[in-house]
């Protein structure tokens, strides 16, 4: 599904992500964890094309897509959501949703001229049922903008959705969340899963990376340390140095 | 008691023409302001790129005697011409962040532009083709011209596509997605660069009809034209709010009717010092636009 093969990025002397692989299977939940400043973010950056790689390749569904901009990534099948919301805010929420769902429709079907003059079509039903999913059912004719901080993370996962990804990048998508909208994320994230969407969970919450994701790989300056299903990673202890540090004989 | 009926009649008819020949001010306006909402820059070269469009259709005019439809035609499509070639020299290499060298760079294309009208015209004016300038309504005691309310409707109906273009179709969508939220715009699929320049097209359009109502209404085109429109534009799109397209068109004809009333009560000369004024005193006291609220102070 997704495969990455030795991919770096370097900021100038600083190895955000160094020479890392990974694959992703199709309907995995994949869980990427570590400490602060340890590549998550930029790896998310990277498959979805705001960054280029300085070396290695992404492959998706086989297509090697670091070449492609974050608009023909989204065509190729790779959808996000952001750390800090990105919402359109002067816009319906339906609105925020049509954007994403019209893009990957129209791309390649209409010459330009149509897809650019042409009416904007929408699919209501589809947007309905994507605000049902996200608790927002009945509220599409509020701005985006005005919407409680909660809901705004929902309606940007809805808003991914719409673009019908094969691949789901959710980058700390439970940031600020308390612990009732967390349980429902998981309900969410789980929901996804089964339609056969694969999925990239960045988060720092344990209780959510644990209890939703099929693997993990755990990251440190820019390298992976360790990889598996929560419980070998729970038990692991370089895990368990990268985050607390090497237990120190204090007698 | 006459002369006080007399005053107001012709300040009521300074006004009337001020508004009609104001709807080409707002054009301006729009233009200046749809571009900043777009890309949150502001393209200079915008005035002049119109009267150039303009200029193109003269062009047709004085070479091949074309009908006054075809001139305002040709003006509309060299002005989106221009328009696309200004994005691809000033704007679109340039990095996003770097609003200084966008501005800059738009600044030497104004000249440029400007350099290139007054070599082709030897810098003297050139008279333009108007449409129903014999034409002229009775209200009462006011006159209105044909001319300049055609000029009006003309603009009235641009306005009138341009809404459409904004609210009804994908590119519309999509400009406001860029606009608002630019990364995630991309990666919801929008070719930002594409749009970007799909906006200058239609910028430049909307500048086409403009520069060439500008011609109508003043009768002839000279060089002299893009500094006081490019400055009348600017300070439309300050009144109305940088980005906000209902306050240019209010702001527009407002500079119209102002412009008309204080050239008929102190003279061309003072005319533009009180222009210059009204800026001011928005940028003092309202400076986010018309329709935004009053400025908070500390």
């Amino acid at each position: 599904m997704l495969k990455l093969e030795n991919l770096s990025k370097h900021f100038g002397g600083v190895r955000a992500v160094d020479d890392l692989s990974i694959e992703v299977n199709r309907g995995e939940v994949f869980g990427l964890i570590g400490p602060n400043g340890s590549g998550k973010s930029t790896i998310v950056n990277l498959i979805c094309g705001v960054y280029t790689p300085t070396a290695g390749s992404i492959r998706l569904l086989g297509n090697e897509i670091s070449g492609l901009t974050p608009n023909r990534r989204l065509v190729a099948g790779v959808a996000r959501t952001f750390q800090n919301i990105r919402l359109f805010d002067d816009m319906p929420v339906w609105k925020n949703l049509w954007v994403a769902q019209n893009s990957t429709e129209d791309a390649n079907k209409h010459n330009l001229l149509r897809r650019w003059f042409g009416g904007a079509g929408s699919d209501r039903d589809e947007i309905d049922a994507l605000l049902e999913f996200s608790g927002l059912g009945g509220r599409g004719g509020e701005l985006a903008g005005s919407l409680a901080f909660g809901e705004q993370r929902r309606l940007e996962l809805a808003r991914a959705v719409a673009a019908k990804p094969q691949l789901l990048l959710l980058d700390e998508p439970a940031a600020g969340m308390n612990f009732d909208e967390i349980k429902d994320l998981a309900k969410r994230i789980k929901g996804l899963r089964e339609q056969d969407m694969s999925i990239i969970l960045v988060e720092h919450i344990m209780e959510l990376v644990m209890g939703v994701t099929d693997r993990i790989a755990v990251l440190n300056f820019g390298g992976k340390i360790a990889e598996g299903t929560p419980d070998e990673i729970q038990k692991s202890s370089v895990v368990q140095e990268a985050y607390l540090g090497k237990p120190q004989d204090v007698a | 008691m006459d002369d006080i009926v007399f005053y107001t009649v012709e300040i009521i008819q300074s006004i009337i023409d001020g508004v009609l020949f104001g709807s080409t001010y707002a054009l301006i306006g729009i233009g200046f302001t749809l571009i900043f909402g777009a890309m949150h820059k502001l393209n200079m070269t915008y005035a002049a790129a119109s009267l150039a469009g303009a200029y193109i259709g003269l062009a047709f005019f004085t070479l091949f005697d074309a009908p006054v439809m075809l001139v305002f035609l040709a003006a509309i499509v060299g002005s989106a011409g221009i328009g696309l070639i200004v994005y691809y020299i000033c704007f679109r290499y340039i990095p996003v962040e770097d609003h200084l060298a966008a501005l800059m760079a738009s600044v030497g294309a104004l000249f440029f532009i400007d350099e290139i009208v007054i070599h082709a015209t030897n810098a003297s004016p050139l008279t333009f083709p108007a449409l129903f300038d014999d034409v002229m309504f009775e209200l009462g005691p006011f006159g209105i011209r044909g001319d300049l309310l055609f000029v009006f409707a003309v603009s009235l109906i641009s306005m009138a596509a341009l809404w459409y273009v904004l609210y009804r179709t994908r590119l519309g969508l999509a400009t406001r997605a860029v606009s608002q939220q630019g990364i995630a715009a991309q990666l919801c699929g929008i070719d930002i660069h594409r749009t970007n320049g799909t906006t200058f097209v239609v910028a430049g359009m909307l500048g086409g009809v403009a520069g060439s109502m500008i011609g109508a209404s003043v009768g002839i085109l000279s060089p002299l034209l893009t500094l006081p429109i490019t400055i009348k534009g600017l300070i439309v799109t300050v009144i109305g709010g940088l980005g906000s397209i209902p306050g240019a068109i209010v702001a527009g004809f407002l500079v119209g009717a102002l412009e008309n009333v204080f050239l008929f009560v102190r003279g061309v000369n003072e005319r533009d010092m009180y222009i210059m004024l009204l800026l001011f005193v928005f940028l003092v006291f309202r400076p986010h636009g018309i329709f935004s609220r009053r400025a908070e102070r500390d």
